[in-house]
């Protein structure tokens, strides 16, 4: 099922291992991430999705394995290099002041200056409704506090934050696992946007329901252990269900309590 | 390879993903007006604290309010006012500091012995302040780093330092001039030169202009701020409106018809017709005025629909607290001084004693109820009958103590405030409500609050026992009553605007801002000169009167630079943003590539910098400093910046409120001293404003992260 590399993707992960001492976090990890398209990371609590968050955004190093961008070789020993590359990780926690405008927060950290003396006020507000317009949302009042925004808002927030300072590769950690359904949408519609505007998505959830709609590649996971990775054609929404809750593990289950 | 180029057998179910940019308004954040705007900023809780406050006493004191008395409170607002821009922006980023306090009259100890011992004779005072700058920003560097390395809470490092401070200074005081304060800071080399420049005096009494450059100011500033007002509110004609622009003129002739009337003559009759004129002259200037330039409604018929319970009800027991407002004369008497209990007949005070017993049985049979309901065990009824006894005589104590230290005239005024006030508030919500769904109802609603409010304002006239009651306060209100009349027209005639509109919004607040800042200079002007000429203020001298000597000390000038360059860096500059971000989420301002644990230092060693410029402000003024100077103002400090609308987590607040926090601290200061009452009866005050204003600066704030 996996397809050798035809062109140079935009991020490729080939055999890819992790090892904590002698437990082993990722064993034979292999996938690709290409521009304009959505790569899903499917897999349940201590599958090694977080470890493998942390080797694409720098934070660990693979004990084994290539990791190429462009087919170059990379070895990004902190996040500081990855995000330079252009590789930016939005966490669940955000990195937002929930407090702070919105257009204070799109800009934090690398506010544009007159004479580095006075912001540029005028130019932030402009730039950050556009960018939210760019991702879908009608931002009416630039002014609002963040935490005035619903979940799926200020996720999206934080992705059109990444994607104005020049990120090519925007990993979503569990984006929508603290969301109600109608927000999940709505971030999943901002998740689809991102990779329409040309960047590479990697996204982390457990929700195969949530992953079937956006995704373009999946990636599955089990307990450090690649179950496959697939691109849409070949997987099924139903048998991607079956492989995430656990496939086969699932029909013992439901033999030995009697559900039909 | 390319994956979604094929089409999957599910493709009809897959929920629908849009194309981007399909813009998506969030249905539940709603346009907000300028007058929203304004209430939700955090400063409003201390603006209208601080309006009330000297309200209050420039009724009760004869003095306070002149020229002599505001430069005074200006003066001691001054210290505390630089100290709380530093705390505030301290609170902003997150952090407390103990030793603020103890820093201000460490730092100008310092300054007093090394000018006096070192090197033998003593340094110059210049190389003195310069060295306790020094000294000021390592202790603050040192709390910075103590709580960025070991985490521990801002509290317990600067209680140690405030500790560790406090007993250096005393310990290096008796060791180097053999007591605990130093003296004659003045006298010492370079002193005189150093206290011109940096703690002046400027001295002045006279200027003649004063109340025709004040109007003149106020006049053109509210003229701006209604024309941002407007710009904010409404929708742009896209020509003008002849016909409304005639009715403008109109108004404004009549206007100034009423206003050179109302100078020009004299007597009630005459007051009152020009009074007229220009009120209602003044109502058809702002209504053409609005009409002119932006969009009225075409539509003015429109079913009236059933008028709601709650609207109703609140109209009601408006119109009725404003009646009752209305008759408090009656049983009090506004010249009485006599306490309420004295004044009260023999055969009244067993009344009111039991009314009082019955009131707190009530209570504590309501708290009861609901856990005896059902189950009545002796011991419930023992518990019940206990806690009745002890709130029938908590009720009756408490109620003959207030009485006892509230005079007759007293209890009216509060009587009157509470019912008149109350009404008119009660009123005016239900016209809000009413304007949701009936403009008609909501101009009618609108109508009777005008009307509550003369009302109040001729009874207050009538029989108050303030003198600048009856003539200030009536003045304002009426004008008040002008403007909501104003207001509730325009709601009725104009459409609003729903969009945010950048241009016009940006040209609003820009004209808000001109005009605010012109009325406000206008009213500082008013309040810092007297108009006396000094030939004038020489004929009151020689016949015997006095006249106030005018200092304004170059303190509050500090005051002001201190507190203009804050609020820049903090609204205006990235620094600013950072202090809210480390502030509000430190993690996450820290994850984006925010130097929090600069941020933090830095923000420490700016308390400690202002802590040392008031300290030399007092060294170089005063001459004489305690050991124990400065100690408990960090609280001061903080209730500054808590009433100004920081908050005390963090992330939220501003440096302007801080200001207007001293403000309020030195107004009541100042004006207890000037009503002649017990000067301690002033933490009891201060700690009302408190509670006022953190109350009121809640509500905002949740206005401003729910309502839109």
């Amino acid at each position: 099922m996996n397809q050798p590399a035809s062109e140079h993707a935009l991020l490729e992960l080939r055999h890819i291992c992790k090892y904590f001492g002698n437990v082993t976090a990722l064993e034979d990890i292999t996938t690709r991430v290409e521009a304009g398209k959505v790569t899903c990371v499917l897999g349940d609590n201590g599958a090694g999705k977080s470890t493998f968050i942390k080797i694409l955004s720098g934070v660990h190093q693979p004990s084994s394995g290539e990791y190429t961008m462009y087919g170059n070789p990379v070895n990004f020993t902190n996040p500081r290099d990855a995000r330079a590359a252009g590789i930016a990780a939005v966490f669940q926690d955000l990195a937002l002041a929930p407090l702070l405008s919105v257009w204070r927060n799109f800009f934090l950290g690398v506010e544009p200056m007159h004479m580095g003396l006075v912001m540029r006020s005028a130019f932030m507000k402009k730039t950050a409704k556009e960018e939210m317009a760019k991702m879908g949302i009608d931002v009416r009042d630039v002014d609002q506090p963040v935490g005035t925004m619903s979940g799926g808002e200020r996720q999206s927030v934080a992705i059109a934050r990444a994607v104005y300072f020049g990120a090519r590769v925007l990993i979503l950690d569990e984006p929508t696992s603290a969301l109600g359904v109608k927000q999940s949408g709505v971030v999943l519609k901002y998740t689809r946007a991102a990779a329409d505007r040309g960047l590479g998505v990697i996204f982390i959830t457990h929700n195969p329901n949530h992953a079937y709609p956006v995704g373009d590649r999946f990636l599955l996971l089990n307990r450090g252990h690649s179950l496959g990775d697939f691109a849409k054609a070949e997987i099924s929404r139903d048998e991607l269900i079956r492989m995430m809750a656990g496939g086969a593990e699932l029909e013992q289950l439901e033999h030995e309590i009697g559900i039909r | 390879m390319t994956a979604t180029a094929v089409p999957t057998p599910e493709v009809e179910e897959q929920e629908v993903i849009p194309p981007s940019p399909v813009v998506h308004a969030d249905e539940r954040i709603s346009h907000r007006g300028p007058m929203q705007r304004w209430l939700i900023s955090p400063e409003i809780g201390a603006f209208i604290g601080a309006v009330i406050v000297w309200i209050f006493f420039w009724g009760n004191a004869r003095t306070f309010g002149q020229a002599n008395s505001t430069l005074n409170w200006l003066d001691v607002a001054a210290p505390t006012g630089i100290m709380a821009t530093a705390v505030a922006l301290l609170m902003i980023g997150g952090e407390f500091d103990l030793s603020s306090g103890v820093m201000t009259g460490a730092s100008a100890i310092m300054i007093g012995l090394m000018s006096r011992t070192f090197m033998g004779a003593g340094i110059n005072i210049g190389i003195a302040i310069a060295a306790t700058f020094m000294l000021a920003g390592a202790v603050g560097w040192f709390n910075g780093f103590m709580v960025n390395k070991t985490g521990l809470p801002s509290f317990i490092v600067t209680l140690a330092s405030f500790f560790g401070v406090r007993g250096m200074v005393v310990v290096l005081s008796q060791r180097l001039v053999g007591k605990v304060q130093v003296d004659s800071i003045d006298k010492q080399r370079g002193a005189a030169g150093w206290k011109t420049w940096m703690a002046h005096e400027w001295k002045f009494v006279e200027f003649t202009g004063r109340d025709q450059l004040f109007l003149g100011l106020v006049i053109v500033g509210g003229l701006a701020f209604l024309y941002g007002l407007l710009e904010q509110s409404f929708i742009r004609r896209a020509g003008l409106n002849g016909r409304a622009a005639i009715l403008t003129v109109v108004g404004a002739v009549g206007v100034v018809v009423g206003f050179v009337g109302l100078l020009k003559t004299v007597g009630v009759t005459n007051n009152l017709i020009f009074g007229l004129i220009g009120s209602i002259s003044l109502i058809i200037f702002m209504v053409g005025l609005a009409l002119t330039r932006w969009e009225g409604r075409t539509v003015l018929e429109e079913e009236t629909p059933p008028m709601q319970k709650s609207v109703a009800l609140r109209v009601g027991l408006g119109a009725a607290g404003v009646a009752l407002a209305c008759l408090t004369h009656i049983p009090f008497d506004r010249r009485q001084r006599l306490p309420v209990l004295t004044w009260t007949s023999d055969s009244l005070r067993p009344v009111i004693a039991v009314l009082a017993g019955i009131a707190g049985i009530a209570l504590a049979v309501r708290a009861m109820l609901p856990s005896l309901r059902g189950r009545w065990k002796p011991v419930g009824v023992i518990k019940l009958v206990l806690l009745s006894l002890y709130c029938a005589l908590l009720m009756v104590a408490g109620v003959a103590a207030f009485l006892q230290l509230t005079t007759v005239q007293a209890l009216r005024t509060i009587a009157m405030l509470a019912l008149g006030g109350g009404g008119i508030v009660l009123i005016l919500a239900a016209r809000g409500e009413a304007g949701r769904s009936s403009k008609k109802a909501q101009l009618m609603i609108g109508t009777l609050a005008v009307v509550a409010i003369v009302v109040m304002a001729i009874v207050i006239r009538a029989d108050s026992a303030a003198p600048r009651f009856r003539t200030g306060m009536f003045a304002a209100m009426m004008l008040g009553a002008v403007v909501i009349m104003a207001n509730t027209l325009l709601e009725f005639l104009m459409i609003k605007r729903r969009e945010a509109d950048a241009k016009a919004d940006t040209l609003g607040k820009r004209l808000q801002m001109l005009g605010a800042g012109a009325a406000v200079i206008g009213l500082v002007i008013r309040l810092i000169f007297t108009n006396f000429t000094a030939a004038h203020a020489a004929a009151v001298k020689a016949a015997g009167g006095s006249v106030g000597q005018n200092v304004l000390r170059e303190t509050v000038v500090w005051w002001l630079v201190v507190a203009a360059v804050g609020a820049f860096i903090l609204n205006k500059s990235k620094y600013g943003n950072w202090i809210f971000a480390v502030g509000g989420n430190k993690d996450a301002a820290r994850a984006i590539g925010v130097p929090a644990g600069t941020v933090k230092i830095s923000l420490f060693v700016t308390v400690s910098l202002c802590a040392c410029l008031a300290g030399t402000l007092i060294a170089l003024r005063y001459g004489t400093v305690q050991a124990n100077q400065g100690i408990g103002l960090e609280f001061e400090y903080i209730i500054a910046a808590v009433v100004g609308g920081c908050l005390m987590t963090g992330g939220y607040g501003s440096v302007i409120g801080a200001s207007l926090g001293a403000m309020i601290m030195a107004i009541s200061t100042n004006g207890v001293q000037s009503t002649g009452w017990n000067s301690d009866g002033r933490f009891t005050f201060l700690g009302g404003v408190l509670l006022l204003a953190v109350l009121v600066n809640n509500y905002t704030r949740k206005k401003a992260q729910a309502a839109r």
